[in-house]
């Protein structure tokens, strides 16, 4: 019982930080950034307990006899939960400037983040859909709250009220889909739906799948997946600094996170049904995503826009795990950490140059940035090449991985329009540095200021490029081979 | 020490960028460096020539994993083709350099360092992705250099070469991962070793689409003629550094593409393809030189004059026979010399007189006489002068065309007389006729003459001796070609 409840510590340290933070947040005498310290402390604690049980569960499910099966223990939710912990510290130490300099943030916004990584963590270990929707909504919430943070701002407003009522509206797509998925099993949870889902035949099973596709309709809303992706530019842009970051990164990690582990678990022998309808959505997401990128003018909407291409490129690999690829679930582990390396990084520098102005970032408001900041140019093309997928960073390894499962699928066609929208991508990303690099600046050169986010970021830049060349060959160092370990360490944990 | 030659070769330049770029090293400290970086390599390319095997294909191989679960290894070896290359890579480095003297920025500086360990990368990976990664690396240097340091449209002429370079890549690395997956689908494992992906037997309709990817890759950066239009505009506006590279190695590495992958992969496949790029060739031959004739730019007319040439070149590498082999290899050395005499002679032109243009240059030879000695020695060896390389290597490529049809021979020795027109033609004008008297003509300098010495000591060597040169991979190179033959049943 102890150690069931040991167990539960990485969640409930999470969650009593939330509320903690909440009760300190009404004192006026204590300062932003102590309030910061206090959630990263909270999230440390979460992440090295969570590190130390990776690998060793005890039990299959986390206190069985007060949840019943409603939360599974194992080595694929840790580490997820690994990232999400790590992405919320990430984003509250990095924007540590960026809420100094803005008056409107307040206490709530530590708790919010906190909120809204239990209800990522919750998702991961959730073994009944009631509960995924639960931990779905209450992720979702705090990011609808954080999204519209900045009340006096209209564009900031909208986003917020465009993404609620757009997230609400797939969040009943979601309960449908579970009232449907109960009417056919008789239960909620994920074990009994992977028994009846393997003992009975396609045929028999048309609630069911009409059931899960309407969960597969939320999942792709929130990954950004065209059509659902009206939304996403918006609510990137509208979004402060800091959040978008973390919608970016953290959040549609979390999607994932129960995305696969319904679509290599539950619907296991029946995923292939999905295969047209998912490469259709991928093909669109890909060219979709593609147009709106190179549209935009703003790097944040561009980022945004490109995220969508980015859950094209996820797609494709799960289209692949339907045709039986044993490549492409570690593939998509590997290319969510590479994406959530390469995009935190880089919204950390746009929010680190945010904090010292006001303006929105065009494209044109880079030039000569390289000759003001080089150290900061440097790392921002670092982000940028591995975005774009570019060898020698770890954004081309997961591009590699993911397009190898397509191939090894037999999805050829696929995998070419992958690699040509990674060639458009390479136009928007390229676009950036060139506006860094190309143009002179009649400023003079500024210091690197030595803090926890400039830190942070280097630390970034750095993993990026180990990840992409780190060999195996040094002892004791997780190379680039270390991180796919990792990845099939948590896909075979499913099984 | 032998066995780590290579790796030294490669990472040195870079190594040496990434401690001075640490240190913040000043620009002072970071000439000698990277000068030192230059000087070392070429002492331990000379090294390795010394102990190069003429006789045995690839040699001082060195095959480390890197990414184990991919199959992905760092595989690096040379043969007497990617010697030919490294040669060229290291010794003109110096040269380089030696230009670049008064050069302040420190940007300039640290992409050449980056530059030359992407291209010597390039060159000796034996592992398809990583000479994927050295490709695409070498390319990040040429798009800063040219999009901050160039002129005239710049920043357009720098993303273009990138977006169409990264296209033909981007096809390439298409190619890679399926040939790795039919490896992966034949044995259970994954490699993308050159070695074990030889192995492979493909039906015909794969290796097609296959080879496809990597000839899209190989002809934009040639560029074959049809894949060329970044060519111009991208070394008219290029740094004199930059253009030297892009024209000397880059240009050439396509070529080597060919060789290497194309005829180390799909022999069949590419005869298959060879008529068809036999006839671009042919068309890029007689296409740029009528685009060099009619060019005012200095630097545009020679980057089409270097079309030219590697199409001559490509042309002399589909007509497999052992003259047209020869030459084209022989070639790929001499105009690369030839080539980065001219390039900087331009560059020097344009520190003289700030244009490029000859209709507003002329008069060169009168107050100049040393500049117009090495001026038109570089231009003419271009051209194909008999005593220089670049006349064996033409005259050989020319005899292969004519043992393998008569009008193709005829057609390639035509080429021969187009250079000649817009080379003397370009002399006539630039260097003779009426002397502007309001620029100050200024003759070489010490530092000058030192920098292109050796070229021009090379072009002769060349020209006169070139059987010692031909030593080096003469023996294998038929061995190869007839191993082809036997691959696709042809003449012996």
């Amino acid at each position: 019982m102890i150690e069931q409840l040991l167990l539960a510590m990485p969640m409930a340290i999470v969650v009593i930080g939330a509320f903690v933070l909440m009760l300190l947040s009404h004192s006026r005498r204590i300062k932003l950034d102590r309030l910061n310290i206090v959630a990263v402390f909270f999230l440390i604690i979460s992440f090295i307990m969570q590190y130390y049980t990776l690998g060793n569960h005890t039990g299959t499910f986390l206190l069985e006899n007060v949840f019943n099966e409603s939360f599974i223990l194992d080595d694929f939710a840790t580490i997820f939960d690994l990232m999400f912990t790590a992405g919320a510290i990430l984003t509250l130490l990095i924007n540590n400037d960026y809420f100094k300099s803005r008056q409107y943030f307040s206490g709530e916004y530590f708790a919010l983040i906190l909120f809204s990584v239990f209800g990522m963590m919750m998702l991961s270990h959730a073994n009944e859909l009631v509960t995924v929707f639960i931990a779905l909504e209450i992720a979702s919430i705090s990011v609808y709250a954080l999204v519209g943070y900045h009340k006096n701002n209209k564009i900031s407003s909208e986003a917020m009220m465009k993404y609620m009522v757009l997230g609400s509206m797939t969040g009943v797509f979601f309960m449908l889909g579970t009232a449907l998925i109960y009417g056919a099993v008789g239960s909620t949870s994920l074990t009994q739906i992977a028994t009846y889902v393997s003992s009975n035949s396609i045929e028999d099973m048309t609630m069911l799948i009409v059931g899960s596709t309407f969960i597969m309709i939320t999942i792709m809303f929130k990954i950004g997946a065209v059509p659902f992706h009206s939304w996403v530019v918006d609510v990137y842009h509208g979004a402060p600094y800091p959040i978008t970051m973390f919608m970016a990164s953290t959040f549609k990690i979390a999607i994932f996170a129960i995305a696969l582990r319904l679509f290599i678990v539950n619907f296991g022998s029946i995923n292939s049904f999905w295969t047209e309808i998912l490469q259709v959505i991928t093909i669109l997401t890909l060219l979709g995503g593609s147009w709106l990128a190179i549209r935009q003018t703003l790097v944040k909407r561009m980022l945004a826009g490109s995220s969508i291409v980015h859950s094209g490129y996820l797609l494709i690999a799960i289209s692949s795990i339907g045709l039986g690829s044993e490549l492409a679930a570690p593939a998509i582990m590997f290319y969510l950490i590479a994406y959530f390396l390469s995009s935190v990084g880089a919204f950390g520098i746009l929010s680190f140059i945010a904090s010292q102005s006001t303006k929105q970032m065009h494209y044109e408001d880079f030039k000569g940035f390289a000759s003001r900041r080089p150290y900061m140019a440097i790392m921002m093309s670092i982000f940028m090449l591995s975005l774009a997928g570019f060898p020698s960073t770890i954004g081309f390894l997961g591009k590699f991985y993911i397009f190898t499962s397509a191939i090894e699928s037999g999805q050829i066609l696929l995998a070419g329009l992958g690699i040509l929208t990674a060639f458009i991508s390479v136009y928007y990303y390229f676009k950036l540095i060139a506006m860094m690099y190309f143009y002179e600046s009649d400023k003079p050169q500024k210091k690197f200021p030595f803090d926890i986010s400039t830190i942070l970021i280097v630390v970034m830049a750095l993993l990026i490029i180990w990840g992409g060349i780190g060999t195996s060959l040094i002892p004791f160092i997780p190379g680039a081979d270390g991180f796919i370990e990792i990845a099939k360490q948590a896909i075979s944990s499913l099984k | 020490m032998m066995s780590q030659i290579l790796t030294n070769i490669i990472f040195l330049p870079l190594l040496m960028a990434v401690v001075l770029g640490i240190f913040r090293a000043p620009i002072r400290v970071l000439k000698i460096g990277a000068m030192f970086s230059s000087i070392a390599t070429l002492v331990l390319v000379g090294i390795l020539t010394y102990n190069f095997d003429t006789t045995i294909g690839i040699q001082f191989v060195q095959d480390l994993p890197w990414i184990k679960n991919a199959g992905i290894s760092y595989y690096i070896g040379v043969d007497y083709l990617s010697l030919i290359i490294l040669l060229l890579i290291t010794s003109l480095m110096p040269p380089l350099y030696i230009y670049m003297f008064h050069e302040n920025r420190k940007g300039y500086w640290y992409n050449m360092m980056l530059l030359q360990t992407g291209v010597t990368g390039a060159v000796l990976s034996l592992d398809l992705i990583l000479f994927y990664l050295f490709w695409e690396t070498m390319l990040l240097p040429i798009f800063v250099m040219i999009g901050k340091y160039g002129n005239g449209m710049h920043q357009y002429n720098s993303m273009k070469i990138v977006l169409m370079t990264i296209l033909g890549s981007m096809s390439m690395l298409f190619s890679i991962l399926y040939l790795g997956y039919i490896y992966f689908e034949t044995t259970g494992m994954w490699s993308f070793a050159l070695t074990d992906l030889d192995t492979l037997v493909f039906n015909a309709q794969t290796s097609i689409w296959l080879t496809a990817g990597f000839l899209l890759a190989f002809a934009i950066k040639i560029p074959l003629v049809g894949f060329h239009t970044w060519m111009a505009p991208a070394y008219g506006s290029a740094p004199t550094p930059a253009v030297v590279i892009m024209s000397a190695i880059m240009a050439k590495l396509g070529i080597y593409g060919i060789w290497r992958f194309g005829y180390g992969l799909f022999e069949t496949t590419l005869s298959y393809y060879a008529p068809t790029i036999i006839v671009l060739t042919l068309i890029g031959l007689l296409y740029y030189a009528v685009r060099a004739i009619t060019e005012d730019n200095l630097r545009k007319m020679f980057a089409y004059s270097s079309g030219s040439h590697l199409s001559l070149i490509a042309l002399g590498v589909f007509l497999t026979n052992e003259y047209a082999w020869s030459g084209s290899l022989y070639f790929i050395a001499t105009h690369a010399i030839a080539s980065t005499g001219i390039f900087l002679m331009i560059g020097l032109t344009y520190k003289r007189f700030k244009t490029v243009n000859i209709s507003s240059l002329g008069g060169i030879a009168s107050k100049a006489p040393k500049f117009t000695f090495f001026f038109a020695f570089f231009a003419l060896s271009i051209a194909g002068l008999p005593g220089t390389g670049g006349f064996v290597a033409e005259l050989l490529i020319i005899i292969g065309a004519f043992k393998a049809n008569l009008w193709i021979g005829v057609l390639t020795a035509t080429t021969m007389l187009s250079a000649m027109i817009y080379i003397f033609w370009m002399i006539q004008r630039t260097l003779f006729g009426q002397a502007n008297n309001d620029i100050e003509y200024s003759d070489l300098s010490v530092r000058e003459i030192v920098m292109l010495l050796p070229l021009l000591i090379l072009l002769l060597a060349t020209g006169i001796f070139p059987s010692f040169f031909m030593k080096i991979y003469e023996t294998q190179l038929y061995f190869t070609l007839q191993e082809f033959m036997l691959a696709i049943g042809g003449l012996k």
